[in-house]
């Protein structure tokens, strides 16, 4: 079977040599450490929980874009994927703005 | 519309009745919990457990389908987009609906709790006042590097590099073992030790605090355990050469699993316990 390119199929990748997934772990640990430190140093909360969202998204990112190749892959997966992720982001949103503080400061 | 099959590409249709058994038997199983009937319940159990044993059975005879790659432009609206990949990425998408809905709820319960004058008022448990939070960062970094160890094992696939694929699938699946553990001896402590049960909470903190807590670490971790119990069958299956340079797109399969099972616990990490 001839060999294809990750972007002509999406079968299974043709993995590159050079693709970083080391780098990649490196950075997920580091910045692993990084959340338990934020934690322990008693921030303000606000400023705790947007730093902490902050990393947790860099790191699920780095996992979808680099581990599930979603970075090389076919288009119509990076639609499944961030389709459905932006519509539950923007349920959850909803929910804590009609069941959380957010209702309470509006009323 | 008639469309004719890639040069080279061999088309399978194995016919397994497998899965139609597998589907009556979470049919069956769904009867018995809404009835609520324990006999039917157990029954869809046994016809499930049967399917998936027949089905790993029948597939463990053989090598790895040699189904990916273009095959999928066959039948699909997109062309060169496996059909399997596709479903693994649809199954994916309904996960995230599925796990937004559980930490939704957590977090819309949690909210109320901490909202004035509203229903269930009372204090939620500051961070690492019950979970132990250093163990827990401790088996992010297991499912970390179990995410490292499974895209290797991919690569090393792609290579056809046989000893690497079996080592690197060896490992994710102590890695992802040593999770569920780490998690159950965590449970144990909780439930036992600090009073976190499933209906309530140690004195002092808001009796919601707990069945959020199991709803959302036990769903994650009841999917740790399936994927390792898939990382089972694909490491015995590459232990008996069922893998090739060519054909091993279930590899890729399992990890695609695996890895968006580590990016969900990188968000209930934050969320459980940190937060």
């Amino acid at each position: 079977m001839a060999t294809v390119t990750a972007t002509e199929t999406s079968g299974p990748i043709e993995v590159e040599p050079k693709r970083p997934y080391v780098l990649v772990f490196a950075i997920l640990a580091v910045v692993t450490l990084v959340e338990l430190s934020v934690y322990s140093l008693g921030l303000p909360r606000l400023e705790t929980i947007a730093i902490l969202v902050i990393l947790a998204t860099i790191k699920a990112s780095l996992v979808v874009a680099y581990y599930m190749h979603l970075k090389y892959d076919h288009r119509l997966f990076r639609v499944l994927f961030t389709g459905p992720l932006l519509i539950a982001s923007l349920t959850l949103l909803a929910l804590m703005f009609l069941f959380g503080h957010l209702y309470i400061k509006i009323m | 519309m008639e469309q004719t099959e890639p040069a080279g590409h061999e088309e399978e249709h194995h016919g397994s009745p497998w899965p139609v058994i597998i589907a009556v038997g979470m049919g069956v199983g769904y009867v018995g919990i809404v009835s609520p009937s324990i006999p039917i319940l157990v029954l869809g159990l046994v016809i499930f457990a049967g399917g998936a044993g027949g089905w790993i059975h029948q597939d463990m005879q053989r090598p790895s389908s040699a189904f990916y790659g273009v095959a999928a432009a066959v039948e699909s609206r997109f062309p060169r987009v496996s059909a399997r990949k596709l479903a693994i990425w649809l199954f994916l998408a309904t996960e995230i609906m599925f796990f937004s809905a559980i930490i939704g709820a957590s977090w819309t319960l949690r909210l109320r709790t901490t909202t004035p004058g509203l229903a269930f008022e009372g204090p939620w448990a500051q961070p690492g006042e019950i979970l132990n939070v250093p163990l827990t960062g401790l088996n992010t970094f297991i499912l970390i590097c179990s995410s490292l160890t499974m895209v290797e094992a991919l690569a090393a696939a792609e290579r056809g590099d046989q000893r690497k694929l079996r080592l690197f699938l060896l490992g994710t699946l102590l890695l992802g073992m040593t999770f569920v553990g780490i998690q159950a001896f965590e449970y144990q402590k909780l439930y036992f030790g600090e009073g976190l049960t499933f209906k309530s909470a140690p004195v002092g903190v808001n009796p919601l605090y707990g069945p959020t807590f199991y709803a959302q670490t036990g769903v994650h971790g009841s999917h740790v355990t399936a994927g390792v119990l898939a990382m089972a069958y694909t490491t015995r299956k590459a232990f008996k050469g069922g893998f090739t340079k060519e054909h091993h797109e279930a590899v890729e399969l399992v990890g695609l699993y695996w890895h968006f099972v580590d990016v969900v616990w990188i968000f209930l990490f934050t969320i459980v316990y940190l937060i």
